[in-house]
């Protein structure tokens, strides 16, 4: 029996149980049957959420050790063992401090920019599969659907810059999104390349397309069809996350800290969370595109959605751990060599590798 | 069950619609026009066209708002406030 997504998956197990018949029975007897779905709908988004949640501030902890590890640190090791309770501390710290907001800050969209920021870096997880029948809603146009998600936050960005009526934070701003939109391009570029392999958008069918292995031992991975298609992407989503070596945003020595230098407690602890959604769900999106997905060799005796689970978790922190570990190595580039580089070389190259792409699945010589 | 969803969008984008004229800041309407343009994009999921509703999003919201808010920055302030 295939399960598609996680509604299935829910209602499959409460029906192996036992308890699935009786609940439904209820609430047919009330004529409420859609009221049931809606419950179960509801109950794996606040899993997912939650598992999302607990994540981001799992990383918060790890880019701090990474960072320590570096520099020959030992990092936070107060709180908890190793000071895997240090984000725990650091919430409770910011839910206690004062939200200030500046005296000639326009209060409405000071207040809403946050919410624009954080909503959307939570939203990219519906169509993401975290393994197999692991995913909230296989939707047609998946890889379409994270794009567009994507392409809100850099108008929350440039709504808190302004609204903070400081010149770091609008300066921070028009940076963060003059190198947003000139870094989509490729990104998006890069992307297409992959869906013309598998003619589909949905992210189910990307991963599905790339399970097997040719000569029994290399596995069917995207990245091996397209290795300069992989560089662009990875390339182009850290700079879309604006971290070092991208950091523009929020270059410490010059623009204090970008577009949120005016916010404080939770407002500034949404940008921080959202910052790390962000990081979790792009280092995702790179592992389903390029990596395989929840792609692995099948265990026997262990259900495969928890096998899948952990092979997806497994490339996820690899490439997150990447991205850690490059933002310790290399400095930041300059503002031109910046823009240069995403138009006059990224494009081009993205350009280059589509029409590579296109060739090579006209003439059919991978299938 | 989707007439009332189909009520509470239209009534959200015709609402915000409204205000895009209405408000007296110009980033205030930048706002407003994002917001009735994600109802429309609403509209377009509930006739069942995924894609342009997500076409949309990326098109307008993504792109065409950013553009009016970056020419709205560009503008001084002290301009606006002495027009109204």
């Amino acid at each position: 029996m295939m399960i598609a997504n996680a509604y299935e998956l829910i209602v499959y197990i409460l029906t192996t149980i036992g308890v699935y018949e009786p609940i439904n029975n209820i609430f047919m007897s009330f004529g409420l049957d859609d009221i049931l779905k809606i419950i179960i709908m509801l109950v794996e988004i606040a899993i997912l959420f939650a598992f999302v949640l607990v994540t981001i501030m799992f990383l918060t902890w790890m880019e701090r050790k990474v960072v320590a590890m570096v520099q020959s640190r030992y990092g936070p090791m107060v709180t908890g063992p190793r000071g895997l309770l240090q984000p725990v501390m650091d919430g409770v710290k910011l839910i206690g401090k004062e939200d200030i907001i500046p005296e000639k800050a326009d209060r409405w969209i000071f207040t809403l920019a946050p919410f624009i920021v954080f909503v959307p870096a939570l939203l990219v997880f519906i169509p993401l599969p975290f393994g197999e029948s692991l995913i909230i809603s296989d939707l047609r146009v998946g890889l379409l659907y994270i794009i567009a998600i994507s392409a809100i936050s850099p108008v929350a960005i440039l709504l808190a810059g302004w609204a903070s009526n400081n010149k770091y934070s609008l300066l921070g701003a028009m940076r963060a999104v003059a190198q947003d939109i000139s870094y989509t391009i490729p990104l998006a570029l890069a992307a297409i390349a992959v869906v013309l392999f598998t003619s589909s958008l949905s992210t189910v069918d990307i991963v599905n397309a790339q399970a097997g292995t040719w000569f029994g031992i290399i596995p069917k991975w995207f990245i091996f069809i397209q290795p300069l298609g992989f560089i662009l992407f990875l390339i182009a989503s850290i700079a879309e996350m604006g971290r070092i070596p991208f950091d523009f945003q929020e270059s410490e020595q010059e623009l204090v800290a970008g577009f949120f230098t005016e916010y404080s407690g939770m407002k500034f602890a949404m940008f921080f969370l959202a910052e790390y959604a962000h990081l979790f769900a792009v280092s995702g999106i790179i592992v389903t595109l390029f990596l395989g997905g929840w792609n692995g060799p099948v265990i026997p005796f262990i259900p495969v959605q928890i096998t899948s689970l952990v092979y997806f978790l497994i490339k996820t922190y690899a490439v997150i751990f990447f991205a850690m570990w490059l933002r310790d190595t290399v400095p930041r580039v300059r503002i031109d060599q910046l823009l240069n580089l995403g138009w006059k070389i990224m494009i081009p190259l993205a350009l280059l590798n589509l029409l590579i792409t296109g060739f090579v699945v006209t003439a059919g010589v991978i299938q | 069950m989707i007439d009332f969803v189909f009520l509470i969008i239209s009534v959200l984008t015709i609402l915000s619609s409204i205000m895009v004229v209405q408000s007296k800041k110009l980033v205030h309407s930048a706002v407003y026009l994002a917001g009735s343009l994600i109802g429309t994009a609403g509209l377009f999921i509930l006739l069942e066209a995924e894609f342009i509703a997500w076409v949309q999003v990326l098109v307008y919201v993504g792109a065409v708002v950013t553009l009016i808010l970056f020419t709205i920055m560009l503008t001084r302030k002290g301009e606006e406030e002495n027009a109204q």
